[in-house]
């Protein structure tokens, strides 16, 4: 197994003076599975595909295990891509799909096949081999991609969107069988998403990608709880920011002086709290305000609210909101430890 | 119902073309190839005339030339396709231009094309004077002989030079279709360069290149105009041999015209069919 490096990959488009990817470090540990998420246009899949080798980089490096493979062929860089479109061959079995890598590399054609009964197995399409790819649902397809990549035991695996493609009910599926397998063979696993909810769910590790460079990386919690930036808070769904100047321990700003847990640095920034972690009712950090509209969503209600001429909104359970009315006031909470303070947007 | 006589009624045109003129035309040449021709007092039908033309040697070296003729060049062509439409799918400066000249020939008749090779090829062509100026021979009869030649050069050089842009086209317009998405996979999967193009890109591009070189073959093996100007006197391209048969004075001959036709039709209608089939083959297996 082995880690993945990048550094300083740059890639412009010919023609195109704004860099698809700009500079980015990243470091993937190895036997990790992580999450290259972003919105489209942000390079994530530029990134992947330098790292298959499919494009060229215009600066940078890129290592696996310590020795640079920027400059090999795709098939010699022991990286193996799924693509977001199963992109099976069509005139193939799909055995002969599973077995195809095996087959360029001269595998002798009994040990092919015993090694793609066994992958058939592990990704549920034992008794499917002799299949037309045609003839498989969308999930065969997507699960006949993943082992014709995994039967190569490559040293890092690339997955673009592979939920994206997939129907609600088999996402769970998919997802459930990429980490099993992840586990199983500890390969290097990069998945590619532009869905933060996939991300969080699927990786152990997130670098969020916006308009070609890195905004954050870390573990998914990091993201919610200490976002770096108010695009990276926005992304993941972040909407209540308040101007305002942190000093000893209290932020001060039109909601008046509010306190903060430990380790917030001093100044001027942007307080911001998930709307999901706001509170009803008597508390710490408490306000008065006012409610401006209720909105159901399923299975959570949105409360806009106004306080000392701020804007917040709430997500609460829709049991909860059905109490209040708008127009009314209410008293709300903003609990000390769901407080954090963004640097001051330039 | 009403269904489907709309749509017999929006197929009439076709299907009086195509049932009224061809269709009767073929029969009647069936007719007349088993000597069924009241007008010459034949109305007993037999199959004198096939015996006639299959034991003819003539007729056995026509069938040979063009088979051979339609072979080589749909052979030639296909190959030569292949590779201008893979260099064509990329972008690279001047594409455009050379687009430009691979579909210009497309335009031009075959005769016209058949004439120009044989200002250019000919042992008194324009070749033959550059290389007597060149003091290359000392006359024609030096220069090789490229046209009406017993191998068919010129024929077979034609053949290529006008079917190799339409077999280009259809393999342009497949390969846009299929992108290249594929072959990026089984470059990741491992595959080299040209193990990419023999296990993935070729196989994908078969039906196409089938069905485009099955239509060049019927026509380089079934058309007259080009065996008649570029081919030797002897042996003669089928469909040349067919058609002297025909406006031979002695119209006793005329039957076995039309079993030539027939053999003609017969074998260009095999060839199709076995196109056809594997393509049925190639798409049950692709679903």
């Amino acid at each position: 197994m082995a880690a993945l490096t990048l550094s300083g990959l740059t890639k412009r488009y010919g023609g195109t003076s704004q860099a698809a990817l700009h500079r980015l470090d990243l470091s993937i540990a190895s036997g990790s599975l992580t999450a290259l998420l972003g919105p489209s246009g942000s390079g994530k899949t530029t990134t992947m595909k330098l790292i298959a080798g499919l494009i060229a980089p215009d600066a940078g490096d890129i290592r696996l295990g310590g020795r640079s493979i920027r400059d090999l062929a795709p098939e010699r860089r022991g990286v193996a891509m799924v693509f977001q479109n199963p992109l099976l061959f069509p005139h193939l079995t799909v055995a002969g799909n599973v077995g195809f890598g095996l087959r360029m590399r001269g595998l002798p054609a009994d040990r092919i096949a015993s090694s793609v009964a066994l992958m058939l197995s592990r990704v549920r399409l034992t008794g499917l081999g002799d299949r037309r790819p045609g003839q498989l649902s969308g999930g065969q397809q997507q699960r006949t991609a993943l082992a014709r990549a995994l039967i190569l035991r490559p040293d890092v695996l690339l997955l673009d969107e592979p939920l994206s493609n997939l129907d609600p009910s088999l996402r769970d599926e998919m997802r459930q069988l990429i980490r099993e397998l992840h586990s199983e063979t500890g390969i290097t696993t990069l998945v590619v998403t532009h869905d933060q909810t996939e991300a969080v769910a699927l990786a152990d590790h997130v670098a969020l990608l916006l308009d070609g460079r890195l905004a954050q990386a870390g573990p998914p919690e990091t993201f919610y709880q200490r976002p770096a930036t108010q695009a990276v808070a926005r992304f993941f769904g972040g909407v209540n920011f308040i101007p305002g100047t942190a000093r000893a321990g209290v932020f001060d700003s039109a909601l008046g002086p509010l306190r903060l847990p430990a380790g917030i640095a001093e100044g001027a920034g942007l307080l911001t709290i998930r709307p999901e972690a706001l509170r009803f009712g008597p508390g710490p950090n408490p306000l008065i305000a006012r409610v401006e509209g209720v909105t159901f969503l399923g299975t959570q209600s949105r409360i806009d609210l106004l306080a000392g001429g701020v804007r917040l909104q709430a997500l609460t359970d829709p049991d909860a909101a059905s109490d209040l009315v708008r127009g009314s006031d209410v008293a709300v909470t903003l609990p000390p430890q769901a407080l954090w303070v963004l640097p001051s947007a330039p | 119902m009403t269904d489907r006589r709309h749509i017999l009624l929006l197929l009439a045109p076709a299907l009086i073309v195509l049932g009224g003129l061809f269709l009767t035309g073929l029969g009647l040449t069936l007719l007349r190839s088993f000597r069924y021709f009241p007008a010459l007092g034949l109305t007993q039908p037999d199959l004198a005339a096939y015996a006639a033309i299959l034991t003819t040697p003539g007729f056995l070296k026509s069938l040979a030339l063009s088979l051979w003729i339609a072979a080589t060049s749909t052979l030639i062509a296909a190959a030569l396709a292949l590779g201008a439409a893979l260099v064509l799918r990329q972008t690279f400066p001047g594409r455009a231009f050379v687009s430009f000249l691979v579909q210009l020939n497309l335009t031009i008749p075959h005769i016209v094309g058949a004439i120009g090779i044989l200002y250019l090829f000919s042992q008194s062509g324009s070749f033959a004077r550059l290389a007597y100026a060149a003091g290359l021979i000392s006359g024609p009869q030096d220069f090789p002989a490229l046209t009406q030649d017993p191998f068919a050069i010129g024929i077979i050089l034609l053949y290529v030079w006008k079917e190799l842009p339409f077999i280009t086209l259809i393999l342009l317009a497949n390969l846009q279709t299929l992108g290249e998405d594929h072959e990026a996979v089984a470059r990741s999967l491992g595959a080299s360069r040209w193990q990419t193009f023999r296990h993935v890109l070729l196989p994908m591009l078969m039906p196409g290149l089938a069905s485009a070189s099955g239509l060049v073959f019927a026509f380089a093996f079934g058309a007259y105009e080009v065996p008649l100007v570029l081919g030797a006197y002897s042996p003669k391209a089928l469909p040349v041999l067919a058609w002297q048969a025909w406006t031979d004075t002695d119209l006793a001959t005329r039957p076995e015209a039309m079993a030539m036709a027939v053999v003609i039709a017969l074998i260009g209608l095999l060839l199709l069919a076995l196109v056809a089939r594997t393509l049925n083959r190639g798409e049950r297996d692709a679903r």
